[in-house]
C-alpha cells in the first residue's frame, strides 16, 4: 500500500504542486488582497462594494456575459461545422484542415492588430464591401459592431484550434455503429443527431468548456483594438481589470474584480458540466 | 549507445568546446548589464548607447521597447513587484508627481547641481516632486502643422504663413481642409496623436476652457463646462464631417500624411526625417493653428529618465542617465535619428542649428520651434492621479471622435474620474 502511494506521490506530485504553486496560491493570494481595505489596511468587504457600486465594472460584467452568450455556441457551431466538413472525404483534405488551423499559430495579438488595419473604415474590408455593392461598415469605431468585430477576430483564431479536438473525436466513432444505422434506413441528418452528436459527447464537453473558460479570459484584442470602447461596448472584464491595476493603481479592486470573475466562471463551467451529465456520460 | 556514436562524439566535442571557451563567456558576464525599459523604437537611442558603452567597457545597456500605451503598466507591474532587474525607464513628465508619490523612482537631489547647469528651472520643475528631482529631463517637445504642397495648390489654396503671429484659426483650417478634399485630397485634417490628450489640451487651453482638472492636488474633474463642451464638439465635427479619418492609431497618422493623402496635418518634429525619405512628398511647415477669439497653445514636454529604487545597478543606471540627459554629447546623440528638443542647453543649440538646414525646403522649422516652446507652451497638470485622467480622458476622446454625444461623454467621464480619484486621495 505504501509503495502504491510513492507511486502515485512521484506520478503526480509535480503535476499537483504546479497546480498549487501556478493556480491555487494565486488564488488565495486574490482572495486575501481583495479583503484588504485598500485605506485601513484592515478585513473587510469595502473592495467588494467599491466595485459592485461601481457602473463600469457592472456595465463590463454585462457585456463580458452578452459575449459569452453569443461566441461560445457560435464558436463551437463552425467548428463542429468545419470538424464535420474536414472529416469527409474531400480532396487535398490536409491542406483544408491546415488553412483552417493556420490562425492558431498567429498570436491573437498579431492577429488583432492585422484585423485593426483591414476593418479600419478605409480598410480592405470595406473595400471588398464596397466591391460587392455594400456600403462601408464602421467595424470597431461603433458601439454596434465593435463587439461583433471582436468576436470575429476571437473566432477567426479560436475555431480551427477547437475543431482540431473535434476531428479527433469523429475519427474515435466506430464505423460500426453507422452501418447498423444505416440497415435500419436513417437519413444523414438521423445519422448525425443518433451516432455522431452522443458519441461526440466527450470531446464538445471539453470544447466547450475550455472555450467558455478562454473567451472569459479574452484581453488581447480588445486591449490593441478597442481598449473597451467605442462607449465602453467591447470593456470586458479582463480590460477592465488590468484597467483598475495597471491604470488606475488600483489593485484592490483588480483583485476584487478577479475573484468575481473566478466565481462566475466556476459557476458556469459547473452548470456546462451538469447539463453535459444529463445525458448520461460520466 | 548515444554516446558512441558519431552524433555522440560531436556532443562530446561540443560540450569540450563550450568549457574550453568559458573563460571568454565568464568574461563577457563580468560586464554589468543595465536594463532600460522606454517605449521609443531602438534606433533612437542606438547612438547614444553605442558611444556610451564605447566609453564604459564594462557595462552593457539591455534595451527594452514595449508600446506607448503599454509603458505605465510595465513600469507598475514591475517596480510595484519589487523587480531589480529593471535599473532605468523613460518617464512621461506629467507621471513624476503620481511615479514619485509611489516610491517608484529613486530620488535625484544629489544631482542638482549638474542638473541646474544644463537645464532650465521650468525643466527641472517639471520632473520635480515636492521639491525634489526624480528624473532626469531628456526632451520637451512641440507641435508644428505641416501641409502638402500639391494638395493645397490642386485647390487654389495659399500656403500657411510661417509668422506665428500670422497663423491659421482653426475655423479657417477646417473651411479649408473642406476645400482641399473638393480638390480630391482624400482627407482635409489630421491629428497625429489622435485622442491623446498630449495633443489636445491645446484646443481647450486656446479656447480658454481649462485643463479639465482643479483643485490644489489636481483631483477634481473639472470637463462638464461650456467649453470643454464647445471644443469636444468641434473635435467630433471633424470625424462626423469626414474632414479626418476615423479608426486610425496615432502610431498610423504620419503615413496618411507620409502617402500625399492629407492635407494638413498637426504632429511633432520628429516626423520630418520620416516625410524627408518620401521623394514624392513636397510638404511645408506652419504653426499650429488657435481658436479666434482665444489664445495660441501648443503641447509641450517630453520624456525624462528615473531610476527604478530598487535597482541593483543604480550606479551604473546613473552613469548612464547622465550621459543622455547631462552629458551634451550624449544629449545631442538621443536626437540624431529622434529629432526632439533636447533639453540639454547645449545640445539644444545644436539641434536648433541642424534643424535650421531644412529651413529652404520645408519653411522656417528652427524659428517656428523656438517660438513655440519659448511662448505657446502648455504643460500638463501635475498630478498624483495623471494617469487615471489621462486613461479616462483618452477613452473618452475616443468615444467623441467615434461620433458618441459630447456632453454625455464628458459627464460620464467626469464621474469616473471623481470616482476614482476618491480612492488615491
Amino acid at each position: 500500500m505504501n509503495q502504491k502511494w510513492v507511486q502515485l506521490f512521484i506520478f503526480l506530485g509535480p503535476a499537483l504542486l504546479c497546480v498549487a504553486v501556478l493556480r491555487l496560491w494565486p488564488a488565495v493570494l486574490a482572495i486575501h488582497e481583495s479583503l484588504m481595505d485598500p485605506i485601513s489596511g484592515k478585513y473587510g468587504l469595502s473592495n467588494y462594494l467599491y466595485i459592485l457600486t461601481d457602473p463600469e465594472f457592472i456595465a463590463s460584467l454585462k457585456v463580458t456575459l452578452l459575449f459569452s452568450i453569443i461566441v461560445n455556441p457560435l464558436q463551437i457551431a463552425i467548428a463542429l461545422a468545419l470538424a464535420l466538413l474536414t472529416n469527409a472525404a474531400l480532396p487535398l483534405i490536409g491542406l483544408w484542415r491546415t488553412l483552417i488551423l493556420l490562425p492558431v499559430a498567429i498570436p491573437q495579438s498579431v492577429s488583432a492588430v492585422v484585423w485593426g488595419v483591414g476593418l479600419r473604415p478605409d480598410g480592405p474590408v470595406n473595400g471588398l464591401l464596397n466591391a460587392l455593392g455594400i456600403a462601408s461598415q464602421p467595424f470597431v469605431t461603433s458601439p454596434d459592431q465593435a463587439l461583433a468585430s471582436i468576436i470575429l477576430i476571437v473566432s477567426w483564431v479560436g475555431v480551427g484550434y477547437w475543431m482540431t479536438f473535434l476531428v479527433a473525436g469523429l475519427q474515435d466513432i466506430p464505423q460500426a455503429l453507422y452501418d447498423a444505422i444505416e440497415i435500419d434506413g436513417a437519413n444523414a441528418w438521423q445519422k448525425f443527431r443518433y451516432v455522431t452528436l452522443p458519441q461526440l459527447r466527450r470531446p464538445l464537453t471539453f470544447v466547450l468548456v475550455a472555450n467558455t473558460v478562454a473567451n472569459f479570459l479574452v484581453f488581447a484584442p480588445v486591449q490593441i483594438l478597442t481598449k473597451g470602447g467605442p462607449q465602453d461596448s467591447t470593456n470586458l472584464i479582463m480590460e477592465e481589470i488590468y484597467t483598475q491595476a495597471f491604470s488606475f493603481g488600483d489593485p484592490s479592486s483588480a483583485y476584487a474584480s478577479t475573484v468575481i470573475l473566478m466565481i462566475l466562471v466556476i459557476a458556469i463551467v459547473g452548470l456546462q458540466f451538469k447539463l453535459m451529465q444529463k445525458g448520461g456520460v460520466r | 549507445m548515444l554516446i558512441f556514436s558519431p552524433k555522440g562524439i560531436g556532443a562530446i566535442l561540443s560540450v569540450a568546446v563550450a568549457a574550453l571557451t568559458q573563460p571568454c563567456a565568464a568574461q563577457e558576464q563580468a560586464k554589468t548589464t543595465v536594463t532600460f525599459l522606454t517605449a521609443e523604437r531602438p534606433d533612437t537611442f542606438a547612438p547614444a548607447i553605442a558611444q556610451f558603452e564605447r566609453q564604459h567597457k564594462n557595462i552593457h545597456i539591455e534595451y527594452q521597447q514595449v508600446p506607448f500605451d503599454n509603458l505605465s503598466a510595465q513600469v507598475a507591474a514591475r517596480i510595484g513587484s519589487g523587480d531589480k532587474d529593471l535599473d532605468l525607464y523613460a518617464v512621461d513628465v506629467p507621471r513624476v508627481t503620481e511615479l514619485a508619490s509611489k516610491s517608484y523612482l529613486a530620488p535625484l537631489e544629489d544631482e542638482r547641481a549638474k542638473l541646474e547647469n544644463i537645464a532650465g528651472d521650468k525643466a527641472i520643475q517639471a520632473v520635480s516632486y515636492q521639491g525634489k528631482i526624480y528624473a532626469y529631463p531628456l526632451w520637451t517637445s512641440t507641435q508644428i502643422m505641416y501641409f502638402n504642397r500639391d494638395l493645397l495648390n490642386a485647390a487654389h489654396i495659399p500656403f500657411p504663413s510661417a509668422d506665428p503671429a500670422r497663423r491659421l484659426t482653426w475655423q479657417q483650417l477646417v473651411g479649408q481642409a473642406q476645400q482641399a478634399q473638393q480638390a480630391g485630397a482624400p482627407w482635409g485634417f489630421s491629428f497625429e496623436q489622435v485622442d491623446r490628450y498630449y495633443q489636445l489640451l491645446s484646443l481647450y487651453i486656446s479656447y480658454g476652457a481649462g485643463s479639465g482638472l482643479k483643485g490644489n492636488d489636481a483631483l477634481t474633474a473639472d470637463l462638464t463646462s461650456g467649453g470643454w463642451q464647445q471644443v469636444s464638439d468641434w473635435y467630433r465635427s471633424l470625424y462626423i464631417k469626414h474632414i479626418a479619418p476615423r479608426g486610425v492609431t496615432p502610431e498610423q497618422t504620419p503615413d496618411l500624411f507620409g502617402d500625399g493623402k492629407v492635407a494638413f496635418f498637426v504632429g511633432g518634429p520628429w516626423n520630418i526625417g520620416r516625410f524627408n525619405k518620401v521623394a514624392s512628398l513636397h510638404y511645408g511647415v506652419a504653426p499650429m493653428p488657435y481658436f479666434a477669439g482665444g489664445s495660441p497653445s501648443t503641447p509641450t514636454d517630453s520624456w525624462a529618465v528615473g531610476i527604478n529604487p530598487h535597482s541593483a545597478h543604480a550606479r551604473e543606471a546613473k552613469l548612464f542617465a547622465e550621459f543622455i540627459s547631462i552629458d551634451p554629447e550624449g544629449s545631442y546623440s538621443t536626437v540624431i535619428n529622434n529629432p526632439l528638443p533636447p533639453v540639454n542647453n547645449v545640445a539644444f543649440k545644436r539641434y536648433i542649428g541642424n534643424l535650421s538646414t531644412m529651413d529652404s525646403k520645408i519653411g522656417p522649422i528652427s524659428s517656428i520651434v523656438s517660438y513655440e516652446l519659448a511662448h505657446t507652451a502648455v504643460s500638463r497638470p501635475c498630478t498624483k492621479g495623471y494617469v487615471i485622467f489621462e486613461t479616462i480622458i483618452d477613452r473618452a476622446f475616443s468615444d467623441i471622435r467615434n461620433g458618441a454625444d459630447s456632453k454625455q461623454t464628458l459627464e460620464r467621464a467626469q464621474l469616473r474620474l471623481n470616482r476614482s480619484f476618491a480612492r488615491i486621495k
